[in-house]
């Protein structure tokens, strides 16, 4: 579904991915931790070129990432992505923001997108907010929308970009079963997160990346009790001491 | 101070007129900078090759010159040329051009301070960049906008009274030919016209309050 070939990337002479080799298969649920600044959020972005790559190569669903004639809203359909400070449009309610892009990108008439809308709002439990503005939302709330805003495209991919470090503490939970549902349906997703719970309980395979390079990948039950790099170790360490 | 004589039915008609004057030539430049200054902004923002760079050098060219020389061009320069407007036209067509350059500048700034995570939301979900311009970017920096847009209309209303230098029959003009007369009528008539221009303002910095509740 994704495909990462020796992949690099250089902003000026800060070499910010260095030879990124990774698969993702459909359905596979991977979750890319590290330390910040590791390049796990740039590798992230890429899938979807909110940034490009310097060189090597990059597949999604069979279609080149970074060629001329990819059209990229095309591809930008079947991906879903939801950020860390959420993204939601201000100005519109939140029924509003998830069914822009269904009207507009896909076409659909506004009676049928507001009805997939309300189906995505129940499904992550807020159908009640639909005709409330985002400011009028928790931060849970608000990410749970945005998840309901990108699954409303019907996407074959949906990427996670850190969804839960703005949040309250008391509100990490209510958006993490969400994705935990999503991936029990089969979704394919690539979550880049500091929850290492989540990633021992949901993820399907765990990458560990430092200074632009993926350093160690294995399934959860290996990579929490015996990693092999001695990098991951030591990040192991600091975050699960605590 | 004649406060009796200055204020004569006649004198006050003619201050009117003035005003009335005042009143088309600002409302008119308003409509017509904004409209300009609006595209120009955008154009601005959306960095199109070769079209943005001179936007760019205009509106700086523009900016950098006073309101006045602009007048005397469009009044005194381009009749030279072969374009000939009237006193009217020509005032609105000075006031247009720069304050079309001042607008293009806040709508470019008020575009420009919108999140950039707003963007990325609005691109990931598969919409165009003019798509996003139109539903995410443009009603978000309109908000931010409305407060510089207003004294600028504010400015440009005050700015008219510049026009006076080539005869244009606006509040200022008038003033100084009903001061002309004695001078006694100085203050009372100076007093006159500052409440005119005062109340003018003010209701038009009380619309724009409301508009700022209503849009945020």
């Amino acid at each position: 579904m994704i495909d990462f070939h020796q992949v690099e990337k250089h902003y000026g002479h800060f070499h910010v991915l260095k030879s990124i080799d990774l698969h993702v298969e459909e359905g596979e649920v991977v979750v890319v931790v590290g330390p910040s600044g590791s390049g796990k959020s740039t590798m992230l972005r890429c899938i979807n070129r909110l940034e490009t790559i310097t060189s090597g190569g990059l597949t999604v669903d069979g279609i080149t990432v970074n060629e001329r004639k990819t059209d990229i809203n095309k591809l930008r359909k079947e991906i879903g992505m939801v950020f860390q400070h959420f993204n939601l449009y201000p100005h519109k309610k939140v029924i509003d923001n998830i069914t822009l892009a269904p009207v507009k990108v896909l076409g659909l008439p506004k009676a049928e997108a507001e009805k997939t809308a309300m189906y995505y709002l129940e499904k992550v439990g807020i159908a009640d907010k639909a005709q409330s503005y985002p400011n009028q939302l928790s931060g849970g709330q608000q990410q749970r929308v945005a998840i309901a805003r990108g699954l409303a495209m019907k996407p074959k991919i949906m990427l996670f970009d850190e969804p839960t470090s703005a949040l309250d503490p008391e509100m990490v939970g209510e958006v993490l079963d969400v994705m935990r549902n999503l991936a029990r349906e089969g979704m394919t997703m690539v979550v880049v997160t500091h929850e290492m719970g989540f990633a021992k309980e949901v993820a399907d395979r765990v990458i560990f990346m430092d200074q632009g390079q993926i350093v160690e990948e294995a399934a959860p039950a290996e990579f929490f009790a015996s990693p092999k790099e001695e990098r991951t170790r030591t990040f192991l360490s600091r975050v699960l001491s605590h | 101070m004649d406060f009796a004589g200055a204020f004569s039915p006649a004198n006050l008609v003619f201050l009117m007129d003035g005003l009335y004057i005042t009143l088309i030539v600002a409302f008119v430049s308003i409509i017509l900078s904004f409209i300009i200054g609006v595209v120009v902004g955008v154009i601005r923002y959306a960095e199109v090759p070769v079209l943005s760079p001179v936007m760019f050098f205009l509106v700086e060219l523009i900016r950098n010159l006073p309101l006045l020389l602009i007048i005397f061009f469009v009044r005194f320069a381009l009749p030279e040329i072969g374009i000939k407007l009237g006193l009217i036209t020509a005032a609105i067509a000075a006031l247009t051009v720069f304050e079309a350059a001042m607008i293009a500048e806040i709508v470019r700034g008020g575009l420009a301070a919108v999140d950039k995570g707003q963007i990325e939301a609005a691109r990931s979900s598969g919409l165009s960049s003019f798509q996003t311009l139109w539903h995410i970017v443009l009603p978000q920096g309109l908000r931010h906008m409305v407060p510089p847009l207003v004294s600028q209309f504010i400015s440009l209303l005050k700015d008219t009274s510049l026009a006076t230098i080539v005869a244009l029959p606006e509040l200022m003009h008038n003033a100084k030919i009903v001061m002309g007369q004695k001078e006694s009528y100085t203050i009372p008539i100076l007093l006159m016209v500052a409440l005119m221009y005062f109340v003018v303002n003010y209701l038009l910095s009380l619309v724009s309050r409301r508009l700022e509740h209503k849009t945020v």
